[in-house]
């Protein structure tokens, strides 16, 4: 579904993402976690088209996002870390905009919207201007936005900040049930416990390296995933 | 404290003369010098200039008739007017809207300290305007009659009093906008109307101040003996100016003691309104049947949803769009008369008042400028239109787009109104109705063009890249530029080819230009958009 082929990616003299490679498969919840500055945003944004990168290759469902952007964007969603929307216009108006590029039916749109609204308690909150929004409400406007559309690959950067308890609670269940039905994530996060329950793959990047990568079991053995980040850390 | 936060607030508001903030390093020393001589030839050489010349009209009739305080009077007048406007939304802005203000409040930081370094610099800003009118004013009364102590002394004293009154009303207002502004957030088209009222009421005041200016010249001695009867401190608030040290004590303590209240009431409710996020009334959500749009539609319509939600935008970039119908209403009553006059002083280049009148069309369809900081303004929101299935070219294109729908309309119904009264056969009566149009749309591609070349998205105040950004700046001088070829062209050579064909030269220019242009937008632009993080 995404196939990262030795993306580098250079910002003056640091090198920010260096030769790293990930393949992540329908069916998969990919977690990616590294120290602050290690490269996971770069590499999200690198991947999603945000960002131009210096070498390597990016791949969504078979289509590069060099070549054909439209095509890959089409069948995939992003979420930033910090979910800047249009503070000038409503919830509900956001939605039906991301609605119309993607071409969702209305009939469709409606019946989505109203089941994600409902299931994240912010139905009462679409017809407000979204300036008015918190930081959560900001972050489950953009979850349904990405979720609307039904794409195959979904690319979050710290999903999981400033979310409620029941919101997390909620977007795991959601990323599950995504995965099951044959779609992809791939998703940055700091909160290593959720990596850990969550994730069937964890790649973990240092310093703009991967240094390593695999099933979640193969990758943390018997130790604690969070034993073993902070072991990579230290070398 | 006090003096650390008033170099905070003096630096941030000439740190554009020292920061390049899109390159992310301070300027280099030619750069620095060369800003701050064009400040100082702003100030000084044409503001300073302009009172210069107040200065020495009135001066010389009103010392003759022995009126010398009615020269201060209306010199002070003059300097609160520019010192007042000049720093009224300065004093609403750094007060109340300051990006600050939360964490400077969080910090063990008395809030008088807070507000005293804001006023300072209001107050310098302040100061800095009603110079250019009070040092031309002294100099020039000084040297007519003469240099004593009393009168430097009375002179000083005067700038000092001046300079509390342009406090005074700059933070009475600025109170008077935070307190309106509470109100109003949320209501964009309301904040645009209040605006504009005030920015008529303004100018239109400006524009009829050359008449005041005559009328009191004229009957000099009247008015002062009428200010005298029935107005008599203003009669004693131009005799401090020029010289009487008595009046000068009365008024100066006076206005110490008042600017103390403003301080006080200021510092009573700041924090109540510098934090409080207005009243917004709660808009249920309910389910309304919606049509689907295309993607283009899409686009466009959310241009102008940050269009008509933001009074900057609107007031900066759409003001044609209000002047060309209410120019269009003045072409039908007055236009005829200008024609005649135009056609009468370029009696020798025949043709040229169709060129002069198209010039002022396309001058006024340069004011709806909605194209320019549009790439801007994505700011740290571009990551949608980045992610989502649409091209960087349709992307671009729903920003020209808009500018031609908000800006095509008006100037047909203004070219409409000048053509109909225009000299000239048919086929020039129809190039003076499409040119503007055609020059619309050449003006939105174009700066759609800079907008994607010069954008700055990191910002925390809607007016750098509305106003205070370099595609700004390029705009508006390649517009003057464009105008001003347009009609010296014709006045130069142009006339010798006619009206008709000089008009259809344009008509051509204009049109293959934008074809040009958005070719460009369609390759060239579309990559440097996607490049754009």
């Amino acid at each position: 579904m995404l196939k990262i082929e030795h993306l580098s990616k250079t910002y003056g003299t640091k090198r920010a993402v260096d030769d790293l490679s990930l393949h992540i498969r329908p069916g998969e919840i990919f977690g990616f976690i590294g120290h602050n500055g290690a490269g996971k945003s770069t590499t999200l944004k690198s991947a999603v088209g945000i960002l131009q990168f210096d070498e390597g290759k990016v791949y969504i469902d078979g289509k590069s996002i060099i070549d054909s952007p439209v095509e890959c964007k089409k069948v995939m969603a992003y979420i930033p870390d910090n979910p800047d929307l249009y503070d000038f216009m409503s919830g509900i108006k956001y939605l039906n905009f991301v609605a119309d590029v993607y071409g969702i039916s209305v009939a469709d749109r409606q019946e989505k919207i109203n089941k994600y609204a409902e299931m994240f308690e912010i139905t009462k909150d679409l017809g407000m201007p979204i300036s008015s929004y918190s930081h959560g409400m900001k972050q489950k406007l953009a979850l349904i936005s990405a979720w609307m559309h039904d794409p195959k690959l979904i690319i979050m950067d710290e999903p999981f900040v400033g979310l409620d308890p029941k919101a997390s609670h909620l977007l795991k269940e959601m990323m599950r049930e995504h995965c099951d039905k044959g779609g992809a994530i791939f998703f940055s996060t700091h909160v290593l416990e959720v990596a850990e329950k969550l994730c069937d793959k964890v790649a973990i990047i240092n310093h703009g390296r991967l240094v390593k990568v695999g099933k979640m079991e193969e990758v943390k053995g018997d130790d604690s995933l969070e034993d073993v980040f902070l072991e990579l850390e230290a070398v | 404290m006090l003096k650390t936060l008033v170099k905070k607030q003096i630096f941030e508001v000439f740190k554009s003369y020292f920061y390049d903030a899109k390159r992310n390093r301070m300027r280099s020393k030619p750069a620095i010098a060369a800003r701050i001589v064009f400040f100082v030839v702003i100030m000084v050489g044409i503001l300073g200039g302009i009172f210069l010349g107040l200065s020495f009209t009135m001066c010389g009739s009103l010392v003759t008739a022995g009126i010398d305080w009615m020269y201060y009077l209306i010199m002070g007048c003059v300097a609160v007017f520019l010192g007042s406007f000049g720093s009224v939304y300065n004093s609403y802005a750094s007060l109340y809207l300051a990006k600050d203000n939360e964490l400077l409040l969080a910090m063990p930081i008395p809030v008088r300290d807070v507000i005293g370094a804001r006023l300072i610099n209001v107050y310098l800003l302040g100061v800095m305007y009603m110079l250019t009118v009070l040092i031309p004013a002294d100099i020039v009364y000084l040297v007519l009659t003469g240099i004593n102590v009393t009168k430097v002394i009375g002179a000083v004293l005067f700038f000092l009093c001046i300079s509390a009154i342009v406090m005074l009303i700059s933070c009475g207002l600025g109170f008077v906008i935070a307190k309106i502004s509470l109100r109003l957030k949320n209501k964009s088209l309301i904040s645009v109307f209040v605006t504009l009222a005030g920015v008529v009421a303004y100018f239109t005041f400006y524009f009829r101040a050359g008449d005041i200016v005559k009328a009191l010249l004229l009957n000099a001695p009247e008015y002062a003996a009428f200010i005298k009867r029935y107005a008599y401190v203003l009669y004693l608030f131009g005799c401090f100016g020029a010289g009487s040290l008595l009046w000068a004590g009365v008024f100066t303590t006076s206005f110490a003691g008042l600017c103390m209240v403003i301080f006080h009431l200021i510092l009573k409710s700041f924090i109540s309104i510098a934090t409080t996020s207005g009243k917004m009334e709660r808009v249920a959500y309910k389910v309304i049947r919606y049509r689907q749009k295309a993607i283009p539609q899409a686009l466009l319509w959310k241009e102008f949803q940050k269009f008509i939600t933001s009074p900057t935008y609107m007031l900066n970039c759409g003001l044609g769009i209000i002047l060309m119908p209410a120019a269009a209403v003045f072409m039908m009553i007055k236009g005829r008369g200008i024609i005649d006059t135009l056609n009468e002083v370029f009696v020798s280049r025949p043709g040229s008042a169709d060129v002069l009148i198209c010039t002022g069309i396309i001058f006024m369809a340069a004011m709806v400028d909605t194209a320019m900081p549009s790439v801007s303004l994505e700011g740290k929101s571009l990551w949608i239109l980045k992610t989502m299935p649409a091209s960087a070219g349709k992307i671009l294109s729903a920003k020209a787009l808009l500018q031609i729908i908000l800006s095509v309309p008006p100037a047909l119904i203004l070219s409409l109104c000048t053509g109909i009264i225009a000299d000239g056969s048919a086929l020039c009566r129809f190039l003076i109705i499409i040119l503007p149009l055609s020059y619309a749309a050449f003006a939105a591609v174009l700066e759609t063009a800079f907008a994607v070349k010069m954008p700055i998205l990191e910002w925390t105040n809607e007016n750098v890249p509305v106003k205070q950004c370099g595609a700004a700046f390029i705009t508006v001088i390649s517009f003057w530029a464009v105008s001003i070829l347009f009609a010296g062209g014709y006045m130069l050579v142009g006339y010798h080819l006619g009206a008709e064909v000089y008009l259809l030269a344009w008509e051509l220019l204009f049109v293959l230009s934008s074809i040009a242009i958005t070719k460009w937008l369609d390759t060239e632009g579309a990559r440097i958009f996607a490049e754009l993080n």
